[in-house]
């Protein structure tokens, strides 16, 4: 919202010495944050009045001409494109180093001299456009493109700054209008003069109205038919109104608060909005049927508003209606049917109070968000409408020469005025701010404001002026709120709590995390990426996932995030796609939440960790197992226990159906992590074919929740050497290695320690059908040196059981 | 004998101090030392010697040996030293050619700055909580002092979940903040509390450079008696001062969060230029940092804590952008696009 620091001089006294930047920051500190300070004057800086002496034809252009201009106390030579320019007329000259906007478009640019077509040219004889000014009034509408400014009318002296003659000579700071989501109070300058004043220690100047209403006369007949949703309705009849241009002074003002000025009465109800904040209504009363009714719209009725949009409004909305047709959407918008047009000559002023959600479930069910709505949308004070009713009556009269009241206010109230007290314990205050404030500076910071401050002992019995909405204040804590930040929050000395030492609550889950992203990114060479929650139906297919078990976003953004995923594999395959491009071998992981509609209210969220292993297919044949191993390495590090690897068992579409295993807990059967070589359908579907990818997915909820920890126990160093010795073997390829392996650690457990693969050989050598594997076997006693004799037989156990399982030992 | 021990033993000495090379050196030792050597002969016919001949002769020949064993030894050391060194001198070497490629992964900056954020308020007592990241509409408005026709949700753009409603909880959505873990927690722990929540959240909004649907927050929640403002800034000053390495100073002006009365906005003095205004604080000398206050009664009593016995304050700050600050990051986009290219520079 803009705030004219002139407009606010009209209620509180602000020297003119104040640096605006300083006001600006004692705002920000002590009630809402100042984006921005703009000083009109700086921004026409350079830019004076300048009077054409002589215009000549420039010789190399047809379009362009050469004047002799006077700048005061000089005359020099511009050249200007302008078709509008005669001798003796007054101008606009931004001097060089002065900011323009060429053409009024694009950003500011520094003029300098220059020549234009080898014509010297001292600085730019300006449109209005291209410096951000209005054709003064009075003075006919100049046809052309860029017509140049024509300062004539105003009879100015050559070389005085534009802006002074402009009387620009305004502040405009711009309140950021979240920082007043709860004070619709501020939502005009009187409001925010209110605060000025006591953050400036400042008397506060309250507005008196001098308008004086007749008696008798023809009054505007109201009925309020929906009592709740609209607490105040105030209407006024004005007779003998000539529409025309506003004064300069009503221009001015609504200009520099960013309003567009109209015509003298619309823009009437603009300058009390932006006065007061209370939005208002001037309806043609020759348009109106009868008389007012407040009332909900019927099904399907239609109304255009001024905006020329038809609307089709329903049974919740409430509308201003006559006998016949509604006028207005209440307090969001008026209607075409009623608008005020050059022909108008009697008025209907509504001024009012509307029930803030109403006004804001319609505002968002019709998209329609106006000044209007933003104010109302925040319980403006009833008692509002009364005061701004008598200000836009007093400025008509100024602005619409010979106008008259026809008649007494209608004044329908559905509200009571209550006053609103609340008790304040000094010393929950105090303990609260961190900070001891006596009780007479509690009550004065409070007086300024206008808040009554009553100490009564050890409390303080404050009275909250109607401008300030029950949303607003309504609790101690909100007076808490006051004090403090009248007080000054700079004012308040940092200070660390004097808590007991206590560890805080464990959270393994979280600690676990920031190890494991050390082991996956510094020990096993992963890098960590992030995604998005979401993905698209193309992707679900893609992954060959069923589209039943995903969560669906309403109100999408994109079509690329219309589901919850349910897996982390989908959009870690777009990035394994997104980097081939870069690179060829790489690792990546992501640790995150997934999201299963089982059809309860809230999903299974889980926190899951993927990882893939990318590789060349070429290179490829080890990828399950470098995803296995990884798995591995985690569980381990972890020191998980009692758990079991077989094949995949759960529905995972993605993972080839042959090179699937599943990690499943011995006591519940619940799977901990899955390790998988990605689908070819899926890699095709994601334009993969050229990689083979290992990877994993760790239900790291799962994990932390159910999964046992075995104890680190230190085991002595064996005292007596053990033996190597190797085996290889022939067998079947049905034949897995784990049976193989399994059946030489068990034909002896006491004395074989280890048995490890080291080579598995297929081709040239070998019989079709056939692997060679071979694998290293630790055979060792805890409390002797074996001989040869003891150990014999324990090779000879290890051949026959291979032999059992039809190998043929090699060697 | 005796003095052709001598002989032997000046000889030798004399070969020896003239010797360049191991080689020779090899050779010098064979010829003094030797099976055939002078001197081993002499020794051999020790034995043919008188006893009284023997008396002398005997130690003065092993003397002479010790002494020509120890005199080569010295100078074979001398020699090989030398020899090592000019080995050295003739070597090239190019210690420019890249060293060993170690496969080390990277750990994203999101959860590098997270570890830290939660590492600090760890140590000052706070415990590290978790909450879902789809959310119902009571948790992250209601309970939160946010009903359904409060402005304030239009600060926060919301996911909705399609076809999700419980009488009890509204509607589903993505959580817009950390905050609904406060009341979470309170439901849980009950008070005294002392908590941080760092998480992902989502906002129904328009991705560009610096604004994305999703990003990451941190909530903080401190319960207990007497807890002030002023505890809040101390905390804050703690925090950011240890996160940056340097001091930092806080600064308060009023906010408003449904959630919190009084509400107030957070801002640090500007690390780049010292409160003096620069360009990255907007020439105001303070960067804005987060939103906070003291925990509305209403949120209190949502959690099931009584606000007459218990008072306290939350804050919430925007990770991402404290990550993206850190780094210079100038496109949000970039922490969720999987770009190695990118991730490997952390």
């Amino acid at each position: 919202m803009k705030i004219s620091l002139n407009w606010l001089r009209d209620f509180v006294e602000i020297p003119a010495d104040t640096d605006p930047q300083q006001l600006a920051k004692l705002f920000t500190i002590h009630t809402a944050e100042v984006e921005g300070v703009e000083s009109q004057g700086e921004a026409m800086n350079k830019i004076v009045v300048g009077q054409i002496q002589e215009i000549h034809p420039h010789p190399d252009a047809d379009k362009l001409r050469v004047t002799k201009t006077s700048i005061g106390k000089e005359t020099v030579q511009i050249v200007c494109g302008g078709s509008n320019l005669s001798e003796g007329m007054y101008v606009a000259v931004a001097l060089p180093g002065s900011q323009v906007r060429w053409h009024g478009q694009g950003d500011l640019i520094t003029l300098q001299e220059t020549k234009i077509r080898g014509v010297e040219s001292f600085g730019m004889i300006c449109a209005g456009e291209e410096i951000g000014v209005d054709q003064p009034t009075g003075d006919p509408a100049i046809e052309g493109p860029n017509p140049i400014l024509d300062l004539s009318a105003l009879k100015p002296t050559p070389g005085t700054p534009l802006a002074q003659i402009l009387g620009k000579d305004d502040t405009i700071l711009t309140v950021d209008n979240k920082s007043l989501t709860h004070r619709p109070d501020l939502w005009g300058h009187y409001g925010i003069a209110r605060e000025v004043a006591a953050i400036t220690n400042k008397h506060f100047k309250a507005h008196k109205s001098e308008v004086t209403f007749p008696t008798t006369g023809t009054t505007p007949d109201v009925q309020v038919k929906e009592k709740k949703l609209c607490p105040r309705y105030m209407g006024v009849l004005i007779e003998n109104i000539r529409i025309q241009p506003s004064p300069d002074w009503v221009k001015k003002r609504l200009h520099s608060a960013g309003y567009r000025s109209i015509n003298n009465i619309v823009d009437a109800t603009n300058y009390v909005m932006a006065e007061f904040g209370q939005p208002l209504h001037a309806f043609d009363s020759k348009k109106v049927n009868t008389g007012v009714i407040v009332r909900t719209a019927k099904k399907d009725e239609k109304i255009t508003t001024l905006d020329g949009v038809e609307r089709t409004l329903n049974k919740d909305t409430l509308v201003i209606a006559d006998h016949e047709k509604p006028l207005a959407i209440a307090g969001i918008m008026g209607g075409a049917n009623s608008e005020v047009d050059d022909q108008t000559t009697s008025i209907l002023i509504e001024a009012a109070n509307f029930q803030p959600s109403s006004i804001r479930k319609t505002s968002v069910k019709i998209g329609l968000r106006t000044e209007a709505v933003q104010r109302f949308e925040k319980s403006l004070d009833p008692h509002l409408a009364e005061q701004a009713l008598h200000r836009v009556c007093e400025i008509i009269l100024q602005v619409s020469p010979g106008a008259t009241i026809a008649g007494p206010v209608t004044d329908v109230r559905n509200f009571k005025t209550k006053v609103n007290t609340i008790t304040l314990d000094i010393k929950k205050l105090c303990s609260k701010i961190g900070k001891e404030i006596a009780p007479e500076e509690i009550a004065r910071l409070l007086h300024t404001i206008q808040f009554g401050a009553e100490i009564k002992g050890k409390k303080i019995k404050v009275t909250v002026p109607t401008f300030r909405p029950l949303k607003d204040i309504e609790i101690e804590d909100d007076i808490v709120e006051e004090v403090a930040r009248l007080h000054g929050y700079d004012n308040i000395e940092p200070k660390l709590p004097e808590l007991p030492i206590k560890l805080p609550l464990e959270n393994r889950e979280r600690v676990q995390k920031h190890v494991l992203r050390r082991l996956m990114s510094l020990g096993l060479g992963f890098s960590e990426v992030y995604n998005y929650s979401f993905y698209s139906l193309k992707d679900i297919q893609k992954t060959l996932l069923p589209e039943e078990l995903h969560e669906k976003i309403e109100n999408f953004l994109s079509e690329d995030q219309t589901h919850l995923r349910v897996t982390l594999v989908t959009n870690m395959l777009k990035n394994v796609a997104h980097n081939l491009k870069n690179f060829d071998h790489f690792k990546i992981y992501e640790i995150g939440h997934t999201y299963q509609d089982l059809q309860e209210y809230f999903p299974i969220e889980e926190k899951k960790i993927c990882g893939m292993i990318v590789k060349p297919k070429k290179e490829g044949t080890n990828v399950f197992y470098d995803a296995k191993g990884a798995v591995e390495a985690i569980l381990g590090s972890l020191r998980i226990a009692g758990y079991e690897m077989r094949k995949g068992e759960s529905l995972c579409t993605y993972a080839h159906p042959n090179k699937y295993s599943g990690y499943f807990l011995k006591k519940n059967g619940e799977e901990l992590a899955k390790v998988f070589e990605v689908h070819p359908l899926v890699l095709k579907n994601f334009d993969l074919e050229k990689v083979s990818i290992g990877c994993f997915e760790i239900n790291f909820t799962r994990l932390m929740q159910s999964a046992d920890r075995s104890d680190m126990k230190y085991k002595p160093l064996p005292k007596f050497p053990g033996t190597t010795f190797d085996i290889s073997v022939l067998v079947d390829t049905k034949t897995e290695v784990g049976t193989l392996q399994k059946a030489i650690a068990t034909t002896d457990k006491q004395l074989i320690k280890t048995v490890e693969l080291f080579d598995i050989y297929q081709g040239s050598n070998i019989p079709e059908g056939k692997k060679s594997l071979a694998f290293k076997v630790v055979i060792r006693a805890d409390d002797r040196t074996l001989t040869e004799a003891e150990m014999k037989p324990v090779h000879e156990k290890i051949f026959a059981s291979l032999k059992n399982l039809g190998g043929e030992i090699r060697a | 004998m005796q003095e052709n021990l001598k002989k032997i033993q000046n000889q030798a000495l004399q070969e020896i101090d003239q010797c360049k090379d191991l080689k020779s050196l090899q050779d010098i030792e064979v010829k003094y030392l030797g099976r055939k050597s002078e001197l081993t002969e002499l020794m051999h016919k020790l034995k043919d010697l008188s006893p009284e001949e023997k008396k002398v002769i005997g130690p003065l020949s092993n003397e002479v040996k010790t002494y020509i064993i120890k005199k080569i030894e010295t100078t074979r050391g001398a020699l090989e030293a030398q020899e090592i060194e000019k080995q050295l001198n003739s070597e090239l070497f190019d210690i420019t050619a890249p060293g060993t490629k170690y496969d080390l992964g990277h750990i994203h900056p999101l959860s590098q700055i997270q570890y830290e954020v939660e590492k600090i308020f760890s140590d000052m007592g706070f415990a590290v909580m978790d909450g879902p990241e789809v959310e119902s509409e009571y948790y992250n408005f209601e309970g939160l002092n946010i009903p359904g026709d409060h402005p304030a949700r239009d600060m926060q753009d919301t996911f909705f979940v399609k076809d999700k409603m419980s009488d009890r909880h509204g509607r589903l959505v993505l959580r817009t903040h950390t905050s609904p873990v406060q009341v979470r927690t309170m439901e849980k722990y009950g008070a005294p509390l002392r908590v941080i929540v760092p998480g992902r959240v989502f906002r129904y909004e328009a991705t560009d450079a610096s604004h994305d649907t999703t990003f990451y927050q941190v909530e903080g929640l401190l319960i207990d008696k007497n807890i002030s403002l002023a505890h809040l800034k101390g905390v804050m000053a703690e925090f950011l001062s240890r996160l940056f390495g340097k001091e930092v100073k806080v600064r308060f002006r009023p906010g408003y969060f449904p959630f919190v009365e009084p509400g107030i906005e957070l801002d640090f003095s500007c690390l780049i230029c010292n409160e003096k205004g620069c360009s990255v604080c907007k020439r105001t000398g303070w960067v804005e940092f987060m939103g906070a206050g003291m925990v509305h009664p209403n949120v209190l009593k949502s959690g099931g804590i009584d606000p007459k016995e218990y008072q306290g304050w939350a804050f919430g700050f925007g990770l991402t952008r404290l990550v993206m600050m850190r780094y210079g990051i100038d496109d949000i986009r970039l922490l969720q696009s999987g770009d190695l290219r990118f991730l490997q520079q952390f």
